[in-house]
């Protein structure tokens, strides 16, 4: 190993890499603006109020009343759709997915049902078994009706439980596992840093093996001093230089517009490393299978993106169905977000090692089998 | 074995074949200290292959080549900082400059002391010094892989196609530096497929065929011993003229400039062919008689090997 060629080659990737306005982009930008858009779009998730469409036909204080309970605690905006109106046509042709309907005799059912006469209790006229329906028109082809109707529901059975006089059997009280409560947007960045570190190493081990052997640099390379060792070491050594530089840039953009709050200590770095090795080294094995440089590059885009979304990386697995959650968990880019999200969010470190570990096998194995596989020499 | 009794390049029946394809066939030669050899042929003759063997880019299926006495598949790392190269169709990473290309190169080379501003004067390529290598034409890069092949002061420099795609001018400064190179006592291999390049700079050539090496020697030893006419060449010649040279016996050929062109074997055909045109009054503007060139040798070996029925090699 020279250092002297090292950083010959260090110098000469990070001058091509500036230069070269698209890849700077990619590596930096690109990830920034996944960043600023999820971020964005989650930012007030916890706070999220549902947009609710009611046509109220009773028309009465007591209906008017329940509009107001389903605002007050803030989980609804209601808008009034007029009872002069179709409520299912109205629902298509605003293209809503829920609106709840209020019957007529509302009033006179809860009256009943309370006992009221005039605003006096009478047990006389007292009807326990009064009730009304209401009617929830709703789109079925909506991904988003069903935790609305879920949460709709959840208010009117609190409504009920108020109504029946009686305390609750059941109470529930919350006990996070995290220190504090994090955001979306905290559990988000660690999987961009994740998923950045692995489309910039697989391209760059594409691009090393694969685009150069093709112009012809290996081949007036492989006439200097340079080894194969010297080569592979420096470009590890850049993929980690720009892993670092993408990183920094998506955490100092997450904590100037969103306020992040991460913790950022060995781990971080680790993974980093450990990923580019796993990376580059499924890069090189890629280079291997597909000699073209253009078939290498669409090897690694089929590897990589249906990747970042079984991952992880964008947004939770318990959102994919049970065989795909099977999937994801023999991918390396699980264990870079879980190992991330673990160390950074969680600040689990028993967790991080274990997903360390995990990718460090991994990346041993494909870099190993990677070197083996390449080659320095041309015709072979 | 004393320096100038040691050969700079060593090749023994070399064979290199893919799969099917033979494409070195049992070659030998021997390339002797500060002497220029060119290695000539048309393309996919097996001229890239047989140096890139040699330079130690590719091994040998079978042979030996040794190379400053080392041999090429032992010595590799031994060999590398006391050559240079140039292979055919240089490239280098597109986003750094002409020095910065130049310098890495010699730093691969651990070379600190490397002339980076004598290298670009020397290939002519001044006002380039700051352009992005993406950015130069196919013989600008050329020019700079002839740098390239030099930073570290090679004792043996390999050209392969250095000329290829420059223009007249650039050719000839490019022939400048091979002749300087020789006389800086540098053994220079150069391959090329234009054998009036090899026939004006080469001290020694070999002319490779089908993977084989059919002839060598010093360009004049190959015209006298294999050309076997003079050439003459009528320009703008009459019209008659192409009738008349046939009826006293030779086969004459036309070009497009009303050129006749006759290949005579002794001096007295071409009087022959003179008092032929004089007494029919047949005129032509000027008349030319030259040796063979190398080409005429290259044409004439070859075609005979496939006659003689030397083994299908592609």
């Amino acid at each position: 190993m020279s250092p002297d060629v090292i950083r010959a080659n260090l110098v000469v990737s990070l001058k091509s890499f500036y230069r070269e306005k698209s890849a700077v982009f990619f590596t930096i930008a690109f990830p920034i603006i996944l960043i600023l858009v999820f971020g964005t779009i989650f930012m007030n998730q916890d706070n999220v109020s549902l947009d609710l469409h009611v046509q109220d036909l009773d028309q009465t204080t007591s209906s008017a009343q329940l509009l107001k309970t389903l605002e007050l605690d803030g989980r609804f905006k209601i808008a009034t759709v007029d009872p002069a109106v179709s409520a299912t046509q109205y629902a298509r042709d605003n293209k809503l997915n829920l609106v709840l309907v209020i019957p007529m005799g509302y009033q006179k059912a809860l009256l009943q049902r309370l006992g009221l006469v005039g605003g006096v209790p009478s047990a006389a006229f007292r009807n326990s078994n009064a009730s009304v329906t209401v009617t929830y028109i709703y789109d079925a082809s909506s991904s988003s009706v069903s935790p609305k109707m879920q949460t709709l529901q959840s208010a009117l059975g609190a409504v009920n439980q108020g109504m029946s006089g009686e305390p609750p059997f059941i109470r529930s009280a919350d006990i996070s596992i995290l220190a504090r409560k994090f955001r979306f947007i905290e559990f988000f960045v660690p999987g961009i840093i994740a998923m950045s570190v692995m489309t910039s190493s697989l391209s760059g081990a594409v691009n090393m093996n694969a685009e150069l052997r093709q112009k012809g640099v290996i081949r007036k390379l492989s006439t200097t001093p340079i080894t194969h060792g010297d080569w592979v070491l420096s470009n590890i050594l850049y993929q980690v230089i720009l892993a670092v530089i993408s990183a920094t840039a998506i955490l100092l953009v997450s904590y100037a517009v969103f306020n992040v709050s991460l913790r950022i200590d060995v781990w971080l770095p680790t993974f980093i490393v450990l990923e580019v090795f796993a990376f580059a080294g499924i890069g090189m094995i890629l280079t291997r299978v597909a000699k073209e440089a253009e078939s290498a590059m669409a090897a690694a885009n089929a590897i990589m993106y249906p990747m970042m979304f079984l991952s992880g990386s964008f947004f939770p697995l318990e959102m994919m169905p049970g065989f795909l959650q099977k999937i994801a968990r023999i991918l390396p880019l699980y264990y870079g977000n879980e190992g991330l999200r673990s160390a950074m969010v969680l600040a689990d470190n028993m967790a991080a090692l274990r997903c360390s570990a995990i990718i460090g096998v991994f990346a041993t194995v494909v870099f190993v089998v990677g070197i083996m596989t390449t080659t320095w020499e041309e015709g072979k | 074995m004393t320096k100038d009794s040691e050969p700079a390049i060593d090749v023994e029946h070399l064979t290199k074949r893919y799969d099917d394809l033979l494409a070195v066939d049992d070659v030998s030669f021997t390339v002797r200290l500060g002497e220029l050899f060119a290695f000539v042929g048309p393309n996919g003759a097996g001229k890239t292959t047989t140096v890139e063997i040699i330079d130690t880019i590719r091994t040998p299926t079978s042979g030996t080549v040794r190379l400053l006495g080392m041999d090429v598949t032992k010595r590799k790392r031994d060999i590398l900082p006391r050559i240079g190269v140039l292979p055919q169709g240089f490239t280098s990473f597109d986003r750094i400059t002409v020095t910065e290309t130049i310098q890495y190169y010699s730093r691969l080379f651990s070379c600190r002391n490397t002339d980076i501003e004598g290298l670009i004067e020397l290939v002519n390529l001044e006002d380039k010094s700051k352009e992005l290598f993406q950015n130069l034409s196919g013989g600008l890069k050329q020019r700079l892989g002839i740098a390239v092949a030099l930073v570290n002061d090679p004792e043996v420099v390999f050209l392969d196609e250095p000329t290829t795609g420059l223009d007249p001018r650039a050719r000839r400064e490019v022939w400048e530096v091979m002749v300087d190179l020789k006389k800086k006592g540098k053994t220079v291999f150069l391959t090329t497929h234009y054998m009036e390049e090899a026939e004006l700079l080469a001290d020694t050539v070999a002319i490779i065929s089908k993977g084989q090496v059919v002839a060598m020697g010093s360009p004049e030893e190959l015209i006298q011993g294999n050309a076997k006419c003079l050439v003459l060449t009528l320009k703008s010649a009459d019209e008659r003229a192409l009738e008349i040279v046939r009826a006293v016996g030779f086969e004459p050929v036309q070009d497009d400039h009303k050129n006749i062109t006759v290949n005579v074997e002794h001096p007295s055909d071409v009087r022959k062919i003179l008092n032929a045109l004089t007494d029919a009054e047949a005129s032509f503007l000027t008349l030319d008689l030259r040796k063979p060139s190398l080409e005429a040798v290259f044409l004439e070996l070859t075609g005979e090997a496939l006659r003689q029925g030397s083994a299908e090699t592609v």
